[in-house]
């Protein structure tokens, strides 16, 4: 699915360049659930937005499904994020004003030709991520960890191949956490390819696969038989424990 | 459902979900557009009653006038000064060809008039039998001024409905004798009123007509008129017409080649030439305050949609993740700030309208609706929304998708 090469990048701030990525390969096959971990500050982020077309890399080669996006144009690159890929961001980053239902809908604004059951597939993003009930919601009377949840709906969507999501749970509690992996769990399960950025090694413990990022390059890239089930975790949590 | 509607219905929704920003947006337009909508309403309207004015005179393309006194048009008023036109140029010009009808006139100054121990300050006109036909002037009691009134020279006068209201109180004036000065004068007939103004504070129905010829002798105690009006035969010899009387009355004042006329030749021709060279310079100012309205409205736009689109970073950036364009970006800002600027300027126009009805409504202003000036005022606002959209719009689209994010 994804197959980088000697991806590089740095960033020029006038005469001060900063070097963030120092040639990263690495490939990711589909229905993959991969935690990208490092210290702050390692290029994780810049790593991920360059997987997700949002950036573009300073030097290397990015095979998506075999094809070399790094000649394509801006608009061919906003056409491959609407079709293919899904976002889920540490901020939520959901339009204040809307409600989450609107929210969800965002993609198809900016999809080709507007699907006649995008109000159906709304609902049922919504209620993937257990939120059927807080369709007409804004932003501002939901929770953390609803708002992540609709912001995970949005991503899912369009029916995507891959989801991206940058330190998901990094704003959430432990109990919204697990629910959010749940989710992303059951994502991988049918068959999506996902990719985390994540700090936290609970989190990282329910993927398959975690890469850790050091100052720019492939440290380690461990295999994990095994996940933890996210569910479980949840199941397991006493009732009211709402601690980190 | 097309991109183009969906990205119009995202533009309308930022618009509402900021209406504070939406209405300081606005609020300059329209203020803007509603003056102008005013000015150029009333504008209108007066253009328009001076030619229906022009009309009720029977002044329409097949008459001028000849007034005493030289000048032009709308300079110094004609009749005004000295009387130079006599009865005699009246006859004269009667014989040329091409000449159907000419009424000769004199207008006196101001008298004072009284009937027994009541009286009143008028206008006194000096006419012929004819001018009553040639003003579409009727009687609503008695007669006009006739043949013989004029050829004896009998003191007879008509009122105006004004001035006999003031002099007779609910009592027919008809068979009274009023005096004008020291003259005493019988009142034979009273114009049907009129309405409106006929000067500054003056009804159109404050006068008193007498015979030309008795006024003449004892009223101004000369033989000379105020003005003649020349009604032709043929439209399309008008202004050879014009051009030949001219001549005559140079001819018989003794003009010598280059002495300015002694007459003021007014044709229809001259008034809306006067009408619209007075509008020109309006049409003038009014394109400067347009303009500087327009412009400093755009710069408003323009500023709060700079702010708005910083506010926005964030969420352009994530539109931009889920797949839109730049030029999606920059079509939704642009469609705001025109969308924004069009409201306002068809609220201005609606406001300006309102405006000027009213102001016909309660002050009797004499206004015009222009079908012209509200598609001008709706393309105007249009393009100042695209203009002063395009930088913001810019700025908007301009940034990657992790940049608007971080
Ligand atoms: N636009 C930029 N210009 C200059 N330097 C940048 C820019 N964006 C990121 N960097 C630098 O690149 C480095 C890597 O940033 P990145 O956001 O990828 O780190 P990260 O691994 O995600 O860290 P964190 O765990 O704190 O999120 C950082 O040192 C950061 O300062
Ligand atoms: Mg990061």
């Amino acid at each position: 699915m994804i197959r980088l090469k000697g991806i590089t990048k740095t960033y020029q701030t006038g005469q001060v360049s900063t070097p963030v990525l120092l040639g990263v390969d690495l490939e990711i096959a589909g229905g993959e659930f991969t935690a990208i971990m490092g210290p702050s500050g390692s290029g994780k982020s810049t790593l991920m937005h360059i997987m997700g077309l949002l950036d573009r890399p300073s030097g290397g080669s990015y095979l998506l499904d075999g094809h070399e996006v790094c000649d394509l144009t801006d608009d061919q690159l906003s056409v491959l994020r609407n079709r293919k890929m899904g976002f889920v961001f540490q901020a939520f980053h959901l339009l204040a004003q809307a409600t989450a239902l609107k929210n969800v809908l965002l993609p198809f604004v900016y999809a080709g030709p507007y699907p006649t059951d995008a109000q159906e597939r709304g609902r049922r993003a919504l209620a993937a991520v257990g939120l059927e009930h807080r369709l007409s919601h804004r932003p501002g009377e939901l929770s953390g960890g609803e708002c992540q949840r609709v912001a995970i709906a949005r991503a899912l969507v369009t029916d995507p191949d891959l989801i991206f999501a940058d330190e998901p749970t990094g704003n959430l509690d432990r109990r919204s956490s697990y629910e959010v992996m749940a989710i992303l769990q059951g994502l991988s399960a049918q068959g999506k390819t996902v990719v985390l950025v994540t700090h936290d090694s609970h989190v990282s413990e329910m993927c398959s696969r975690v890469v850790r990022l050091v100052y720019g390059r492939i440290e380690s890239d461990q295999r994990n038989p095994s996940p933890l089930s996210a569910a479980a975790m949840l199941a397991g949590l006493p009732p009211e424990q709402d601690q980190p | 459902m097309s991109r183009f509607s969906r990205l119009l219905r995202e533009a309308a929704r930022f618009l509402w979900s900021s209406r504070a920003y939406t209405l300081l947006m606005m609020i300059g337009l329209i203020i803007g557009i509603a003056s102008v909508t005013v000015i150029y309403e009333l504008g209108a309207g007066v253009r328009e009653r001076v030619v229906s004015i022009m009309s009720g005179m029977g002044f329409g393309a097949d008459a001028f006038f000849v007034s005493s006194g030289g000048g032009r048009l709308g300079v110094r008023r004609p009749g005004g000064g000295s009387r130079t036109l006599t009865p005699d140029d009246a006859a004269v010009l009667a014989r040329v060809d091409n000449v159907a009808m000419v009424v000769p006139h004199l207008t006196l100054r101001r008298d004072r008039v009284s009937h027994r121990d009541l009286h009143t300050s008028t206008v006194i006109f000096g006419v012929t039998p004819d001018y009553g036909a040639a003003r579409r002037w009727d009687v609503s009691m008695g007669r006009f001024i006739d043949q013989q009134d004029e050829s004896q020279r009998r003191r007879v006068t008509v009122l105006g409905s004004a001035t006999a209201e003031e002099l007779f109180p609910g009592q027919s004036p008809l068979g009274q004798q009023i005096q004008v000065g020291s003259v005493p004068f019988t009142v034979v007939g009273v114009l049907e009123p009129r309405g409106g103004v006929g000067g500054p504070g003056r009804s159109r129905d404050d006068l008193a007509l007498v015979p030309l010829s008795v006024a003449m002798r004892r009223l101004a105690k000369e033989d000379k008129l105020s003005s003649i009006r020349i009604n032709v035969e043929r439209a399309d010899n008008f202004q050879d017409t014009v051009e030949e009387v001219r001549q005559i009355l140079r001819t018989r004042h003794k003009l010598a080649a280059g002495v300015p006329d002694d007459f003021t030749i007014v044709t229809p021709d001259a008034v809306v030439e006067l009408i619209t060279r007075q509008s020109r310079a309006m049409v003038v100012m009014l394109t400067f305050i347009s303009a500087v309205s327009l412009f400093v409205s755009g710069i408003v736009i323009m500023n709060i949609m700079l702010v708005a689109v910083s506010e926005r970073t964030h969420e352009i950036g994530v539109r931009r993740a889920v797949g839109a364009r730049r030029a999606d970006i920059l079509t939704q800002v642009l469609m705001e700030s025109v969308m924004v600027s069009v409201l306002g300027g068809a609220l201005g126009f609606g406001l300006g309208a309102l405006l000027s009805w009213l102001l016909e409504w309660g002050f009797d202003l004499p206004t015009a609706f222009s079908l012209q000036g509200s598609v001008l005022a709706f393309a105007f606002s249009a393009g100042v929304g695209l203009l002063f959209g395009l930088f913001p719009a810019r700025k908007a689209a301009a940034l990657t998708p992790v940049e608007s994010l971080r």
